[in-house]
């Protein structure tokens, strides 16, 4: 059965590596894409925008995820599962459809829209979509799903005799939850986190159709050179400085994984 | 909180945990909930809620080539990617989880690698790969290149289920005369079948509603639903849409029933 593993292998690396390859074999052999991809103005922007919204992003949804993780972990075990139906759903739910529902949402004659202009009674046109309110909402909705997941599975783990020491010795809520809940939680936190920030790093679809020219990031980079530009050294050479982040930021939590196991 | 006293103080503050957690619960639902009656409504305008209701969108989807066309690509698309995802990972993954051989971690990594490498260097390696092997807007390359992005996802889930079976079942099936082949069909795949059904199912849910791959390979005889409505959303956003959305979620809601009727929520640790 071990062709099976080399089956695999052999389907997985080739196009990694022809990544690789293209970026530095134009031909000839040269770094040169790599020195132009990195002293362009487009690119730095690109980068710090990339940056920018895949810190915010993953923050806010990491708050938010923690709060849902927070309430589910307190249900009984019967209504959590049920629960977790609300969760789930929008976990499989496709990228298309939540960028399409959140254009209809917030477009300049959307449902937030209409709603203030009968609130205030005027016509209310406040543009929240395709610029960085859009992006933000859109990456936040793909987001939550998969930081509550780490997030409810290190709460779950608290063991409850420890809630209830802290009870019986006469700690209230709140400081039962900054000493016991959210210290124990932190594995959870960076775990999901981290897992987040490395998927937000390579948002294309989001980007493409919630964000505005100026949200965009380095995957929009990548397609913008291959298919406008047609410049696959370049394109290349900026998918291998992607690759290259995710790892830095990956590898802490493959390391951290593997301890766990 | 389970276990604590349960004081009208600790009540008050998980009313405040409920108060927080609900308008959170609104928002990731909010998109389905958009989505569903407007696939109901008129044809000329996207408003919610829907001036009327009707199946005249759906109508139109499904009296037009293009889209028709599209959602076969897609399913033609997902059932080969599942079959050829489950054969090789399910026995990429028995052989992974019962051996242990100098350098698993790499092989690991690497049989791991497309779930962490963003999709979009995926994609791009793959059009580069193909268009040297010049199979690009094939549907050969689409559903290798959603293989290449499934199979770490069903491997997991194999390993998962092989880490939780009895492993003397087997040594006595081999002690009784059975061959390798034999053992593992008539021993290991029988108490596989749960884990094998999600991953199925996962499978074809993944490849399904893919968009980046597609987008970077497909030809234009191989427009797949996702690619096709992502041109539209970019483009002009049509009605339909509605109708396209509304069907992609009825198939993920399917798939996440399944899921947890399989109590398996999501592949998560190897």
């Amino acid at each position: 059965m071990s062709p099976a593993v080399l089956a695999v292998i052999f389907i997985v690396l080739p196009p990694l590596l022809y990544v690789f390859y293209t970026s530095v074999y134009g031909p000839p052999l040269s770094l040169a894409a790599y020195g132009e991809v990195l002293t362009s103005k487009l690119f730095r922007q690109t980068l710090s925008t990339t940056l920018i919204i895949a810190s915010l992003s993953s923050l806010l949804s990491l708050l938010l995820g923690f709060v849902v993780a927070l309430h589910l972990a307190r249900q009984p075990a019967r209504r959590r599962a049920i629960l977790m139906l609300l969760v789930l759903l929008p976990f499989w739910t496709s990228i298309l459809v939540k960028c399409f529902a959140f254009t209809v949402i917030l477009g300049r004659e959307g449902i937030i829209n209409n709603i203030l202009s009968w609130i205030f009674d005027a016509k209310v046109q406040l543009p929240l979509v395709l610029n960085l309110v859009g992006l933000l909402v859109g990456m936040t909705s793909f987001l939550v799903p998969l930081v509550v997941l780490p997030v409810l599975a290190s709460l779950v783990a608290i063991d409850e005799a420890i809630y209830r020491a802290a009870s019986i010795m006469g700690a209230k809520p709140p400081r039962i939850f900054w000493t016991v809940t959210v210290p124990m939680s932190l594995p959870g936190v960076f775990a999901g986190l981290l897992s987040i920030f490395v998927m937000s790093l390579g948002a294309f679809v989001v980007p493409a159709l919630l964000g505005g020219p100026q949200d965009q990031m380095l995957s929009n980079l990548v397609d913008f050179y291959n298919r406008e530009v047609l410049d696959w050294q370049k394109a290349s050479a900026i998918s291998v400085v992607l690759f290259g982040m995710v790892l830095v930021f990956a590898a802490p939590l493959a390391l951290w994984r593997r301890r766990k196991v | 909180m389970p276990g604590q006293i349960d004081d009208p103080h600790s009540r008050r503050y998980r009313a405040l945990g409920t108060g927080l957690a609900v308008p959170i619960y609104v928002f990731l639902l909010a998109p389905i909930v958009v989505t569903v009656p407007m696939a109901f409504g008129p044809t000329n305008a996207l408003t919610f809620p829907p001036a009327s209701y009707s199946f005249d969108l759906f109508r139109i989807f499904f009296n037009s080539p293009a889209w028709l066309g599209s959602l076969f690509e897609s399913l033609k698309i997902a059932i080969a990617t599942t079959a050829l995802a489950m054969i090789a990972g399910t026995l990429a993954g028995y052989w992974m989880a019962r051996h242990e051989f100098a350098g698993k971690g790499l092989v690991t990594s690497m049989i791991m690698s497309p779930s962490i490498v963003p999709i979009i260097v995926i994609g791009l390696g793959l059009y580069l790969y193909f268009s040297y092997l010049r199979i690009t807007g094939t549907t050969l390359s689409i559903v290798l290149g959603h293989v290449m992005v499934t199979l770490p996802y069903v491997i997991v889930m194999v390993v998962a289920g092989v880490n939780k079976l009895d492993r003397n079942l087997e040594f006595g099936a081999e002690l009784m005369g059975a061959g390798p082949m034999q053992m593992f069909v008539t021993v290991v795949i029988p108490q596989l079948v749960p884990s094998l059904v999600s991953a199925a199912f996962f499978a074809f849910l993944l490849s399904f509603d893919e968009v980046i791959i597609a987008w970077f390979l497909a030809g234009p005889n191989t427009v797949t639903l996702p690619v096709k409505m992502f041109n539209a959303l970019h483009w002009e956003i049509s009605p339909v849409i509605a109708a396209v959305s509304t069907l992609m979620t009825a198939l993920s809601l399917l798939v996440c029933i399944v899921a947890i009727g399989l109590r398996k929520w999501t592949p998560t640790d190897v």
